[in-house]
């Protein structure tokens, strides 16, 4: 149903300013920022709360005055998780739309062929979701990511995992048509989990299955034959509950451990019984005013989308995307940006140095700055979710010597 | 024309050469469900020419083509004992087993991906992709091509009278698949970023896609699927959550109203006579 | 955990039986790939977990299920293949993706992207048996799957409906001449291959116990390999080639490939293809393969 609304809305706002326009009244300024969310696609639910996210954001600082007098226009474009949409919405963002900067794309995959379009049209692009190792470093300098890379999040949650549950043996199961869970598994997990002398029971011979396999039943028995303490799941969280659901039938009720892709209220049903271990840096129920005033205030109005099913929460990726646009915003106000189409290059320039130099930048966690491979600096937690809900366990930062 | 529409009209110029790919093989009657899968081989093979041995793109998108090719005529010649949607269904197997491979395939990264080519203009893709465009459009006017249009009406007629049936299927599935590679050459140096993802199945019908909507029986119908294709989800994008349903209906009804596809030859023999009229 | 993984692949098995015994349905009488059958897979499994979480019994929701996917594939048979019968055989294959890309959407947009998963109340319980375990609603898959295979088995062989469909499959042109109307015979392929399609959906979303609205594309593809394998001339091919394939895979898992299980199944395909074109159970047959 908001396929009709929103052009019509658009189209009363378009009326709107031109009205504003025929009154001859000084055309305000305006700061574009663009957006990439997969809107359609197997990872609608996050594009569409994405769009609820960044909608809500654009009201908020309008109706507070916008910035510095100059209003916020947000253009956002779905690329229904696909990577060759993802590189032509920014193309026509940063081409057609001039927009300052860019949130998105959110999968890795869209990333790694949309910071390269960043970088050749010079234009800060900052992912909100992409986790796989390395994908901004091989971008600079226009490629960012309000992420932690998956490698440092590994070597907090891990421990965790060994103290917390008694751990001796692990045992790996990871889909393999993904590029973020099979480098978390494949080479992250065990090598951190080696280190902690912790055995991989099937270091040699890890279990794989692919995205969309409807069936693991064959997997988790062997799984289970390895008698392992704890399992580490590397996949997505939609793969990830029909790997915990057929351990739950199967009798196999050892904790869970993973990287921040099993992130999800979702996954909190699949199996209430068996305790999932991840990092985040951002869920729900978290405490904090910062991200309890966001929760409160986005909450209600993903409830209220048509596109989104009753039981959606506020979720990392909102939270990130939410960061995303806050810190271009706030470059704008400190760095004196203006918004004049004529000087837009040089702008974009003032928004990437700001972005580089960031320092303690106050995000809905905590404070957030960029390393020098584009990866955010931030603190981020390991929860535990258990009985159906998340909770906090250990809170660290992805720097050495605290954010 | 803006950086937006120059990556749009790069994707129809790579998509382009793909629908031509199936074109080929489809004009002596076969049908292949798996040329995402000989895009898959140009791609890796073309990439790791130009990232591991530095060689410059040209030289290696014409290795990743001959390579396909022969690939491409070990895989027609069993392919000869299978007809119409068997063949089509081992083609998809092939081209399933293709991404499976690359999947696994260490040296090209599996499925975190290969990176590194050196990025290809939009002129360069549509030098390509115009002159394979013109390769078939000289071919269909060939000798050549009456025979394979002949295979394709009648097999058991064409070798009754005195065809080589063999050598002709086969040379259109090599051909086919080193259009189809350097498709995927193309794609990797424009994208500069491959998966095995890329190459499944749903590429390989995108592909059949293009040349069915766009007209089947000429080869100019593979650009104006490839232009449809690329540019009608960009313009539905109004329909925000609704845009791939709606796209799945106007795909319905372009077959229900035009089944032999948009372009034919009577649609074209209409447009020239009137563009010369109005002359 | 040999005696176990073999119990995985037989369900697994039945699954792709009925998906691939859906496919050949409509393959064998018109050889067209309908393509949306995965899709119609996935409908049922939405259909038929609507009505279990509203604590409809089970039997209702899979014949609701069944009707649900059939009467879809009435609609695709109507617009996606009677008016374009005549047409080269892939044009009505690209119809029916149109539909698959629709009701893909349309299912995203009503129950969402994320999994929808049963409550844990509706879970299966399992029964002990010796050093296995197996689950009730493993048995009523593989159980249910048996018994269908059965109904179409007797369907075709022994109604006069079947005997329509026979000879449509043989010779459409010459089943017309004789009375048969090909319209209603090819609407009831289409219908029954949706019910199987839709049984399949509901039985596989109350074991898994959680459904995507993308879970019918790689397993579509699975169950035309499948299909090949069996062979499309006989109903009891799949019944053979399900079980076949569903413990292939999971040996291949068992026993340290479970990054080689798709190109297992995919090169046993293309293998069946060269050497028995007709299938393991297909009987002779010369005019395999129309024209595209």
């Amino acid at each position: 149903m908001i396929g009709l609304r929103m052009p019509i809305a658009s189209g009363l706002f378009a009326a709107a300013t031109l009205l504003v326009g025929l009154h001859g009244a000084q055309a305000q300024n305006q700061i574009t920022i663009g957006a990439v969310v997969p809107s359609s696609g197997p990872f609608a639910e996050w594009g569409r709360a994405n769009t609820v996210t960044l909608k809500m954001l654009e009201k908020q600082v309008n109706d507070a005055g916008g910035i510095n007098g100059a209003k916020l226009k947000l253009v956002i474009l779905d690329d229904g998780a696909k990577p060759a949409q993802a590189a032509n919405a920014l193309r026509k963002l940063a081409g057609d739309d001039k927009v300052l900067a860019v949130a998105g794309p959110l999968t890795s995959s869209a990333c790694e062929v949309t910071f390269p379009v960043a970088n050749q049209m010079e234009v800060v692009t900052t992912s909100q979701a992409s986790s796989k190792p390395g994908v901004a470093k091989a971008n600079r300098p226009w490629a960012f990511r309000n992420t932690i890379d998956e490698g440092i999040l590994a070597k907090t949650s891990v421990p965790y995992f060994k103290k917390t549950f008694g751990v001796k043996s692990v045992a790996v199961i990871y889909d393999a048509k993904d590029a973020v869970s099979t480098s978390i598994a494949t080479k992250i997990m065990p090598a951190v989990f080696k280190a902690d002398g912790i055995a991989v029971s099937n270091e040699n011979d890890l279990i794989s299955f692919n995205t969309g396999d409807l069936d693991v039943s064959a997997q988790v028995t062997k799984l289970k034959s390895l008698n392992p303490d704890g399992v580490v799941i590397g996949a997505d969280y939609s793969q990830a509950i029909t790997v915990i659901r057929e351990m739950k039938r199967q009798g196999l009720v050892k904790p869970v451990i993973g990287g921040t892709p099993l992130i999800s209220s979702a996954i909190l049903k699949a199996a209430p019984e068996i305790p999932v271990i991840a990092p985040a840096t951002f869920y729900a129920t978290m405490k904090g005013p910062k991200a309890e005033k966001f929760v409160a205030e986005l909450w209600p109005l993903l409830k209220k989308e048509s596109g989104l099913p009753p039981e959606i929460e506020p979720s990392m990726y909102d939270a990130n995307i939410y960061e995303i646009v806050s810190m271009y915003i706030d470059a704008v106000k400190k760095t004196g940006i203006t918004g004049k189409p004529d000087q837009l290059a040089a702008e974009r320039v003032k928004l990437r140095d700001y972005m580089a130099k960031l320092k303690g930048y106050e995000g809905l966690g905590g404070s957030i700055h960029f390393s020098e491979d584009g990866d955010a600096i931030k603190s981020f937690f390991i929860v535990q979710g258990e009985k159906g809900a998340w909770s906090t366990k250990v809170t660290a930062c992805s720097t050495e010597g605290g954010c | 024309m803006s950086t937006y529409y120059a990556g749009l009209f790069a994707d129809v110029g790579i998509l382009l050469l793909g629908a031509l790919s199936v074109y080929i093989i489809l004009a002596t009657g076969q049908l292949s469900l798996g040329n995402a899968g000989f895009m898959g081989v140009g791609a890796y093979l073309a990439s790791y020419l130009t990232v591991e041995l530095h060689w410059p793109v040209t030289p290696a998108l014409i290795a990743a083509a001959v390579a396909a090719a022969a690939i491409g005529v070990i895989v027609g010649f069993p392919a000869l004992r299978l007809k119409g949607i068997y063949l089509a269904m081992a083609t998809l197997g092939f081209g399933e087993m293709v991404r499976s491979f690359f999947l696994v395939f260490e040296p090209t990264g599996g499925s975190g991906g290969y990176r590194g080519m050196p990025h290809v203009s939009l002129g360069y893709i549509w030098l390509w992709a115009g002159g394979i465009l013109v390769l078939v459009l000289v071919l269909e006017r060939s000798r050549l091509w009456l025979e394979m249009r002949a295979i394709h009406d009648d097999e058991t007629a064409a070798g009754l009278i005195g065809l080589n049936t063999t050598a002709t299927k086969i040379g259109a599935f090599g051909f086919g698949a080193a259009v189809a590679a350097i498709c995927g050459g193309l794609f990797a140096h424009h994208y500069v970023y491959i998966e095995p993802g890329n190459f499944g199945f749903e590429r390989s019908i995108d592909f059949v896609l293009a040349v069915i909507l766009g007209g089947s029986t000429v080869g100019a119908g593979a650009l104006i699927g490839a232009l449809l294709l690329v540019l009608l989800p960009e313009w539905l994008r109004f329909l925000v959550d609704w845009r791939l349903a709606a796209f799945g209906v106007l795909l319905i009804l372009v077959l229900l109203t035009r089944r032999q596809g948009i372009l034919d030859r009577a649609l074209i023999a209409r447009l020239t006579f009137r563009r010369r009229a109005a002359a | 955990m040999l005696l176990q993984q073999l119990v995985n692949g037989l369900t697994l098995g039945a699954v792709y039986t009925l998906i691939a015994l859906s496919f050949s349905l409509v393959m064998g009488i018109l050889s067209i790939l309908n393509l949306a059958i995965g899709e119609l897979f996935m409908l049922g499994g939405y259909l038929g977990f609507a009505l279990i979480a509203a604590h409809v019994p089970l039997p209702i929701a899979l014949v609701a299920g069944m009707a649900g996917a059939a009467l879809i594939g009435i609609v695709i048979e109507k617009i996606a293949y009677q008016p374009l019968r005549d047409a080269p055989l892939i044009t009505p294959m690209l119809s029916t993706l149109g539909f698959s890309i629709i009701l893909q959407n349309v299912v995203t947009n009503v129950w969402g992207s994320d999994p929808l998963q049963l409550p844990p109340e509706l879970f299966d319980t399992r029964l002990p048996l010796g050093p296995i375990s197996v689950g009730m609603m493993q048995l009523v898959v593989i159980a249910v799957a048996v018994v269908l295979v059965a109904s179409v088995a007797f369907l075709l062989q022994k109604t006069s409906a079947g005997r329509a469909l026979r000879a449509v499959a043989e010779n459409r042109d010459v089943a017309r001449l004789l009375g048969v109307s090909a319209g209603r015979v090819t609407m009831l392929a289409f219908a029954i291959s949706g019910a199987l399609a839709g049984a399949a959906g509901v039985l596989i979303s109350l074991h898994y116990a959680a459904i995507t609205p993308y879970i019918g594309v790689d397993t579509g593809l699975k169950a035309i390999a499948v299909m090949v394998i069996g062979g499309t001339t006989r109903v009891w091919g799949a019944l053979l080639a399900g079980p076949l394939i569903g413990i292939a895979e999971v040996l291949t898992i068992a026993y340290g490939g479970s990054q080689a299980r798709d190109l297992v199944v995919y090169g046993l395909m293309i293998l069946i293809l060269l050497l028995r074109p007709q299938g393991l159970l297909g009987g002779a047959r010369t005019d395999i393969g129309q024209r595209v």
